[in-house]
């Protein structure tokens, strides 16, 4: 019964992605499109835990959902709402669009057949510990880098927004 | 996947157990938050030298039950240029996490939903799925009471979720695991780790009040200057659902992770031969932080705004780090040991509570002083 139950999981999860993206795209109201946002990275989320990593899950609905999106929900109620219904930047380049997107799609599905017989993607149950040593032994370069550039972000926006007394 | 009892399949079972475990989690939410309310208002009562609700039932038990029915028959009220789905989907947006997070506490020994290995990861992550619930309350209102009670509860989550994340790491440090039924069981005798990191338990009981909406920092609801917050539109069982349910079960779940982490969970006399036991220490442990939570709300006034964020970026944040980066290096020291963690914590918390006094008086000193030299100038003209 597990054999069946996982493509349909799976079947649910990516037809949810690939709706809520479409809405993030099409929605003609920035604050739909955010939540619709948020629900694709929920989804997303429950795409990790059918490939056994509930860590990265989890910190993909801690970050992106619980921090990011709110975030963007807090710009756009600083931003004046004008009274008038408005295409968004990106509804108004269609042909440019599909041909990016396009561009970028092709590649990725040609990687993704090339895997016929990829292999179960490891043990259920605790992607923790693998995580942790992969982050801190094998990657603990550029995992530093990138704290760094978070860091010196960080930094050049509070200087940026900070006004002189 | 273990089998069920009966010999019910496997997958059936997990199945039926998610959906005994929810029904079990809205049970208890619904029941704990009117019996929360009830204790909240007798409380309060005795401490401000009232007698507090007394009409309905004995000791007026039942006053909550009423309450609970008004909200249920009244009329589902929406104010015209309210955003309408944003508006209904708010709620649920709330709720839903806080009743998702009853699926990993530890009740007693094999009673708990689901032993997640990343149990505390997933408690965190559900505590900051709320902020979005909120967010959209106060903007979907279209009110602009309701709009700034909404981002100033996304500033307070957001701010006091990393030295509540970072208490949580400290304790994990000391533990090893992130599942709370090991977190429980690694603290089976008097040694709780309470007594081993208390300044982290100091921590995350402050972010857990300001996470949870709580006096003094319940500056998203201060009735006094933002009539309700993002509650300002909502009525009947949808105020109910946003404020009763999910203020007093997200509560319930703050408690009960303290009681998991410091105090020692489902542990006391008895659990070994009974471990039904457990589910009467558990609750024991986790009413008492309620009770404190209570405590706390009846004798302190609330904070002011930049008070509240300068708390939390310039005292609570360093020391949380400060604490961790101390923990760590001492874990990693003395593997074996756990005696100079304790030290050093219990060095940290004596610390906070003579030095912040004294910082206060040498602040308010400083301002003192600058308002005595200020009459002289342009305030005078003013």
């Amino acid at each position: 019964m597990l054999d069946i139950l996982e493509p349909l999981l799976f079947a649910l999860l990516a037809l949810s992605i690939l709706g809520a993206g479409l809405g993030v795209v099409l929605a003609n109201r920035i604050t739909t499109s955010a939540l619709l946002m948020a629900f694709t990275f929920l989804n997303m989320a429950g795409m990790f835990v059918l490939l056994g990593a509930e860590t990265i899950a989890a910190f993909q609905v801690l970050i992106y959902v619980g921090a990011i999106t709110v975030l963007i929900l807090y710009g756009i109620m600083f931003t004046p709402q004008a009274p008038r219904s408005y295409g968004l930047f990106f509804q108004q380049q269609t042909p440019a669009g599909a041909a990016i997107a396009a561009l970028v799609a092709l590649p990725v599905m040609g990687i993704a057949f090339a895997f016929h017989d990829a292999g179960p993607v490891g043990p259920r149950g605790g992607d923790l510990p693998r995580l942790a040593t992969s982050v801190f032994t094998d990657f603990a370069f550029p995992f530093e880098i990138a704290s760094v550039l978070l860091l010196a972000a960080m930094i050049g926006a509070i200087v940026l927004v900070k006004r002189e007394p | 996947m273990e089998a069920g009892p009966f010999g019910i399949d496997p997958l059936v079972w997990a199945g039926l157990r998610l959906f005994i475990a929810l029904a079990l989690a809205i049970g208890l939410v619904m029941n704990g938050a009117l019996l929360l309310i009830y204790l909240e208002r007798k409380i309060q009562a005795v401490m401000q030298d009232r007698i507090g609700p007394y009409h309905v039932g004995p000791f007026g038990l039942l006053q909550t039950f009423a309450d609970a029915l008004k909200l249920i028959a009244k009329e589902d009220l929406r104010a015209e240029k309210t955003d309408a789905a944003f508006f209904i989907a708010a709620p649920a947006l709330v709720f839903t996490p806080m009743l998702a997070s009853f699926v990993v506490l530890p009740f007693a020994p094999s009673i708990v939903g689901a032993d997640l290995n990343i149990g505390l990861l997933y408690l965190a992550t559900l505590g900051s799925m709320g902020v979005l619930g909120i967010v959209i309350a106060g903007w979907a209102s279209n009110n602009k009471y309701a709009l700034m009670g909404g981002l100033r509860s996304a500033a307070q989550l957001i701010s006091y979720e990393v030295p509540g994340i970072l208490s949580l790491v400290t304790a994990v440090l000391v533990v090893g695991s992130l599942s709370m039924v090991k977190i429980t069981e690694s603290q089976p005798g008097p040694l709780v780790n309470v007594l081993i990191i208390p300044f982290a338990f100091v921590t995350y009981f402050i972010s857990a009040l300001a996470e949870t909406n709580r006096t003094p920092f319940d500056l998203p609801e201060a009735e006094s200057e933002l009539v309700a917050g993002y509650l300002t539109e909502y009525s009947g069982m949808r105020w109910g659902t946003m404020l009763a349910l999910t203020e007093y079960g997200n509560v319930t779940v703050v408690c009960g992770i303290m009681t998991t982490l410091w105090f020692g969970g489902w542990n006391g006399p008895g659990v070994d031969a009974f471990p039904i036991l457990g589910v009467l220490w558990f609750t024991l442990k986790t009413y008492a932080f309620i009770l404190i939570f209570m405590w706390v709300r009846a004798t302190l006034p609330r904070l002011r705004i930049d008070q509240l964020m300068g708390f939390c970026w310039k005292v609570l944040i360093p020391l949380t780090l400060l604490n961790l980066a101390v923990t760590a290096t001492l874990l990693m020291a003395f593997p074996n040991d756990q005696l100079p963690v304790a030290i050093a914590n219990w060095i940290l918390v004596a610390a906070l509570v003579v030095g912040l006094p004294m910082l206060q008086q040498r602040r308010l000193r400083r301002i003192r002083e600058r308002l005595r030299t200020r009459t002289l100038g342009p305030a005078t003209a003013a």
